[in-house]
């Protein structure tokens, strides 16, 4: 407080000193009793949201790398196959016999692959919302007839295409449950609002 | 105002250090052990119950989560202090919209001196909260709280003469507020009357 001297007479010094006396004898006042409820409860609540973030921030991490690992191989700009597509089985003159049965096999091991991951994502990954839900359950018919013309391929060109079917119908399922995280990570401002209350 | 009105307090080393690692044992006890003081002064500088509500909240959660960037350098009362002046000024600037600082500077009738040394506390507690925002929370942080012009004109974002024209404005207003108007004295003449 050394400013006070500078710029004020004796009297009106006395008139601060007397001012400050009286405001200082001022009672305090309490706070409302709930308040540390309300403080307590509060940092309950940042703290599960933290714990949350904490959880699911690297698991979206993962899941971005993997998706883009699995980039190159998402045919997201073709059109989905079409389920009268699918349930025309290829037949040997369409479509000739030139792949070997190593690549059936390769093609095989790649879908189970993908079925593990999407299945990791479904068990672990944020709850779908309804749309999402029933696109899943559209991918998941197709899949289903997928493997019902699987079971009566006869060649191994035909077997080759089915299996690169599934394998770009996982993928797109995948994808599905991936989406909960993109839109997390796209709302970034809002989070940030969330975090730093 | 007791112990436990102001921040002049010692507070447990062993609890800071416990409070830093993030405790919430240690967080209530400091809670409270401040909590009047800080809502006092939120009060004081907001004048309004529920904004000191909201600043006591505000405060305290950041006085938990800062916890960690306290490194000493303070005693930990300023520290926390700090914290409730910067939240309680920052809702007064979220708030001025409904602030009107517009002072009369007509000087004002000073023949009472000092009429806050014979007001009632309800009275002077009354006069404060009519002061405009500004002007009260420069008033409190000066003789209260001890700030100088220039910690106040820093905690404002303002110049050293808003600080030192809010003082002077404020302890005019409040001389004014204060004094008894003429019309609130009871007219004795003649009032006598004689058996």
């Amino acid at each position: 407080m050394h400013d006070r001297l500078d710029h004020h007479g004796m009297n009106e010094m006395s008139d601060e000193a007397s001012l400050a006396a009286a405001l200082r004898a001022l009672p305090a006042s309490a706070p409302p009793h709930e308040a540390w409820r309300h403080v307590s409860a509060r940092i309950g609540r940042r703290r599960t949201v933290r714990r949350t973030v904490w959880f699911t921030l690297p698991a979206a991490f993962a899941a971005g790398i993997a998706l883009a690992f699995a980039w190159p191989h998402l045919h997201l700009h073709a059109p989905l196959p079409q389920a009268a597509r699918i349930a025309q089985a290829p037949t040997t003159a369409q479509q000739p016999d030139t792949r070997p049965a190593a690549d059936v096999a390769a093609l095989q091991a790649s879908s189970a692959q993908w079925q593990n991951w999407v299945q990791s994502l479904s068990r672990d990954g944020a709850p779908l919302d309804g749309r999402a839900l029933a696109n899943a359950v559209a991918l998941q018919d197709r899949i289903g007839m997928v493997d019902l013309q699987l079971s009566a391929a006869r060649s191994p060109a035909a077997a080759a295409d089915l299996w690169q079917q599934r394998i770009t119908l996982l993928q797109q399922l995948g994808l599905l449950h991936l989406r909960p995280y993109m839109v997390a990570e796209q709302t970034h401002p809002a989070r940030n609002r969330l975090i730093s209350m | 105002m007791d112990a436990h009105s102001n921040f002049q307090q010692h507070v447990d080393p062993d609890v800071i250090a416990r409070l830093k690692r993030g405790d919430l044992r240690a967080f209530e006890s400091v809670y409270r052990q401040f909590e009047r003081a800080v809502w006092t002064l939120a009060l004081r500088l907001t004048g309004r119950a529920d904004v000191a509500q909201e600043v006591l909240q505000d405060a305290m959660l950041k006085a938990f989560e800062r916890a960690r960037q306290y490194r000493g350098e303070a005693p930990f009362p300023a520290w926390l202090r700090k914290l409730v002046v910067n939240e309680s000024l920052m809702q007064l600037r979220h708030d001025r919209l409904h602030v009107i600082d517009v002072f009369d500077d007509t000087v004002g009738d000073e023949s009472t001196p000092q009429p806050w040394t014979s007001a009632d506390a309800a009275t002077l507690d009354r006069a404060l909260n009519r002061l405009p925002d500004d002007a009260r929370a420069v008033l409190w942080l000066y003789h209260v709280e001890g700030f100088t012009h220039v910690e106040i004109a820093r905690e404002f974002g303002r110049s050293v003469s808003f600080s030192k024209s809010q003082l002077a404005r404020g302890t005019r207003r409040l001389r004014e507020l204060l004094q008894p108007r003429v019309e609130d004295t009871p007219c004795t003449i003649g009032s006598t009357t004689t058996a």
